[in-house]
């Protein structure tokens, strides 16, 4: 028996794509985001908001991703910038090549923010570079405090942890301080917004966000 | 669950490598793996000797070793020569 060096990734051709995926973004200014969150955590409420928040003619597409449905991509076609559904069929997250295919006719040239809604699930979007600038976990204050250490990979990963639902803190034992310990004890320098789609809340903090990262990938 | 297709491409990986050196066989593929990766170590072996199992490629193995973070890399290939 011999034993030889193997080297390499194991997800060598999805991190190809992706390269390829980051290299045209990069090449057009695309500022483009991995939104990543459990199912129900308020990807899709956000992308809501934060499409009506803009002005008509905004440089800004969306892919969204689903196992099953085009339902995502009907509830925020109606705020009319472009939007793609992903429908995976099964799989539990999107891959580079999915994405690439979805963005097959559209021109970068004429998007400056481009969301990438994942399948809901914290643990499988972790492992799938797809070409994205940064990757954001949401989380919702009707889950755990201890989500962050029980879903360590995606917090690692995330630039930003938006903690949604804010408005119903007073109904839930959610402690935000205790969550954002936890993220922190996994990625120190993890960026925290909280805010609530609701009442709107720290929105602006969010906008803010969104804006600030345009205006450095641009 | 997306162990299935991670398993699915070290498969893929083990072919190309084992071809470049014909006519020796793998036995067993090394692969390091680190806490962050979001990948379970026991789902991923449950996966790998599924899809292995039935194929020309049995019995290979699957050894797991501890990686940095969230790495998910290709570390060495046992071949057995004819």
């Amino acid at each position: 028996m011999t034993r030889v060096p193997m080297e390499g990734k194991v997800l060598n051709e999805n991190e190809q794509v992706a390269a390829e995926l980051r290299a045209e973004f990069a090449r057009h200014g695309v500022f483009a985001v991995n939104l990543i969150s459990s199912p129900g955590s308020g990807k899709t409420a956000l992308l809501e908001r934060t499409l009506e928040s803009f002005a008509p003619g905004r440089r800004v597409a969306v892919l969204t991703g689903d196992i099953q449905t085009d339902a995502d991509a009907a509830r925020l076609a109606k705020y009319g910038f472009p939007v793609r559904q992903i429908t995976t069929a099964g799989a539990c997250h999107l891959d580079a090549r999915m994405v690439r295919r979805a963005l097959e006719g559209w021109d970068l040239a004429t998007i400056d923010l481009l969301f990438i809604e994942n399948v809901g699930n914290l643990v499988c979007p972790t492992s799938y570079d797809l070409g994205e600038a940064k990757k954001i976990v949401l989380l919702s204050v009707t889950e755990g405090e201890e989500k962050p250490l029980k879903y360590p990979g995606i917090f690692y990963k995330s630039e930003l942890m938006v903690l949604t639902k804010t408005d119903l803190l007073p109904y839930v034992p959610f402690r935000p301080e205790v969550a954002i310990a936890n993220a922190r004890s996994i990625r120190p320098d993890i960026e925290v917004i909280q805010l609530s789609c609701q009442t709107k809340v720290g929105f602006g903090r969010w906008m803010e966000w969104v804006e600030a990262q345009v205006l450095s990938h641009a | 669950m997306h162990e299935m297709g991670i398993a699915s491409s070290i498969l893929e990986a083990v072919r190309t490598e084992t071809a470049m050196h014909t006519p020796a066989r793998a036995r067993k593929v090394g692969v390091r793996l680190g806490e962050m990766a979001g990948i379970d170590a026991n789902s991923l072996s449950f996966c790998f000797d599924a899809l292995v199992k039935g194929t020309d490629l049995e019995p290979l193995e699957l050894a797991i070793e501890p990686g940095s973070t969230d790495q998910l890399e290709f570390a060495w290939l046992e071949l057995e020569e004819p």
